[in-house]
């Protein structure tokens, strides 16, 4: 990402949180606090620790940690899961904990007189003792509800986020979200403390739960914005930042084609699909749609352009199977680093998760070429219509800057075109209005003739390019497809 | 300052409720972060009620008088 940082804006932080960062258009504002709010188990907690931890770790940056929920001995046992070991830290003093975990005993008040001050100069200690960069504090609405006198927290909070600024500390401060309230948190401390906001938040899925955070506000600075996944792993947080949906499509070198290796069909295309463009190859089951792609990234790595197949209708294995039958050994060109597979559960797909292994699949190996089995199945409970046009656009806009060609299989449900004026009839397309998106479309059709079912083949559309306008017909053989005659009734 | 209107009030305690019969020990929590660390205090002043057991906190200025004999078990037996 560029960084346009003006003189005197704001810096960014490196977070060290895979994928934040990206989000965050390189990181949280540098020496300056940022509100985490969400719900209840909306990951808070984690994010903060993270942001701590990778300070230490991968920026040498150390941090300090200030507790008003769990106590310190629950949170260094907590991180363990992620193999986080604090006792280190601690004891090479990087890390100081402020522990004001909420279960130490009731405090009762006599008289509404007093502030905070042991509390600013405990954070100033801890921040002193292992000279902190970093440091979180979790939750501020925990402590708001432990004292009466909210003027008295108010003004700690200010005092403590003003010091961190003159520190040039930069925090993480968790808030909670109830559901219902307008303001970002019950208290709405937000308004004078925090220079960013991001929001998390757990969506409901079909058999799951799916993470999600955007960034609210941030003074003065870029971010991306709209609602990225994330996951938490055994290994910290992943964010799926999405991916900038540009206007600007560098030109297609119309001279350039990518051929699919079957004899004929390259023929038909003019040479095969213009370097960069998306083509849809439309079909029910059956028609032999997966093959295509398979021949399409065989004759790639043949020329040697790295491939990389998204199987969303099969398993992997599988896919590999079936190649293998044809004499197209994807293992082996798998060890060889020439092919890339990228699988996902086929409920609740998650987009931006699937972009992004998409898009680090092809940065890997750098592919030129990709196949997509199927877009069919990408309308899956957590992907309306309107996500997966979202989804295709973010991913063919990618493929176009990397000059990627590529392969996008769709199910059509129409299956036999028996009749004379029946084969075109209904265009798959307008389904998820995807002609805008794709530059090219291959119908595939069943044909019933002679008490023999055939397959047929018809280029509907090649932006750009000549392409011949016959319907043929194609068997698929051991050893792939193979063109025949041009179809005659 | 307001410990000092506190510090009144607890020594007042001490020496008409309980008739000395205990130890107050004042510490100045901004020269001692440690201490305000051990105890967990966040909030000046406090007052820690360590023996008996079991501990109690109880902050502000101590003008409620009830509440603070309250806090301590020290309300008078009708």
């Amino acid at each position: 990402m560029q960084n346009k940082a003006k003189k005197g804006a704001v810096e960014k932080l490196a977070t060290g949180i895979c994928g934040f960062d990206e989000v965050l258009e390189g990181g949280v504002p540098k020496g300056r606090s940022t509100l985490i709010t969400g719900a209840t188990g909306t990951g808070k907690t984690v994010i903060l620790n993270e942001f701590l931890y990778r300070g230490i770790i991968q920026f040498k940056e150390n941090g300090v940690y200030v507790t008003f929920e769990e106590d310190k001995k629950d949170i260094i046992k907590n991180v363990k899961n992620f193999g986080w070991n604090y006792n280190s830290l601690i004891a090479q003093k990087k890390l100081a904990f402020v522990d004001a975990g909420a279960l130490k005993g009731v405090i009762l008040e006599s008289g509404t007189n007093y502030d905070l001050s042991p509390l600013i100069e405990r954070v100033k200690y801890a921040l002193k003792k292992v000279k902190a960069k970093r440091l979180v504090m979790d939750s501020i609405d925990s402590l708001f509800s432990r004292f009466q006198n909210k003027d008295a927290i108010r003004q700690a909070l200010y005092q403590i986020v003003a010091e961190l600024k003159d520190l040039g500390v930069t925090a993480l401060l968790s808030g909670e979200k109830v559901g219902g309230e307008k303001g970002l948190t019950r208290y709405g401390v937000e308004e004078f403390v925090t220079d960013g906001a991001i929001e998390m938040e757990l969506i409901k899925g079909q058999q799951q739960f799916l993470r999600r955070m955007f960034v609210i506000k941030f003074r003065g600075i870029g971010f991306r914005s709209g609602i990225v996944e994330f996951e938490i792993t055994d290994q910290g947080l992943v964010v799926y930042p999405k991916i900038p949906i540009e206007r600007i499509v560098p030109k297609t070198d119309f001279k350039i084609r990518k051929a699919f290796g079957i004899k004929g069909l390259d023929e038909i295309l003019g040479g095969g699909i213009p370097q960069g463009h998306m083509v849809l190859i439309s079909g029910n089951t059956g028609t032999g749609k997966t093959m295509f792609g398979m021949h399409f990234l065989t004759q790639g790595m043949r020329e040697g352009e790295n491939a990389v197949f998204l199987a969303l209708e099969e398993s992997v294995e599988q896919v590999k199977k079936t190649a293998l039958v044809h004499g197209w050994d994807f293992s082996r060109y798998e060890k060889e680093g020439k092919i890339s597979f990228v699988s996902s559960s086929l409920i609740d797909i998650a987009n931006d998760k699937l972009l992004y292994q998409i898009v680090s699949a092809v940065e890997s190996i750098n592919a030129k070429r990709v196949v997509v089995d199927s877009i069919s199945t990408l309308m899956s409970a957590t992907m309306n219509q309107e996500q997966v046009r979202q989804f295709l656009l973010q991913l063919v806009g990618y493929f176009k800057r990397k000059g990627v060609t590529c392969v996008m299989n769709y199910l059509s449900s129409v299956s036999f075109g028996a009749v004379r004026g029946q084969l075109l009839s209904s265009l798959m397309t307008n389904e998820i209005r995807l002609s805008s998106i794709t530059d090219g479309i291959i119908m595939l059709l069943f044909v019933e003739r002679d008490q023999n079912i055939k397959k047929l083949l018809s280029v509907l559309k090649m932006r750009g390019s000549q392409h011949a306008t016959e319907i043929f017909s194609f068997e698929i053989e051991k050893g792939g497809i193979k063109m025949g005659e041009k179809y005659k009734e | 300052m307001l410990s000092r209107k506190a510090i009144t009030e607890a020594k007042k305690i001490v020496s008409e409720d309980l008739k000395d019969n205990c130890r107050l020990e004042i510490v100045d929590l901004l020269l001692n972060p440690e201490e305000a660390e051990k105890y967990n205090i966040l909030v000046t002043p406090t007052l820690i009620r360590t023996h008996p057991k079991p501990e109690k906190k109880i902050i502000g200025d101590l003008s409620d008088k009830e509440k603070l004999l309250t806090c301590l078990d020290l309300t008078p037996r009708r």
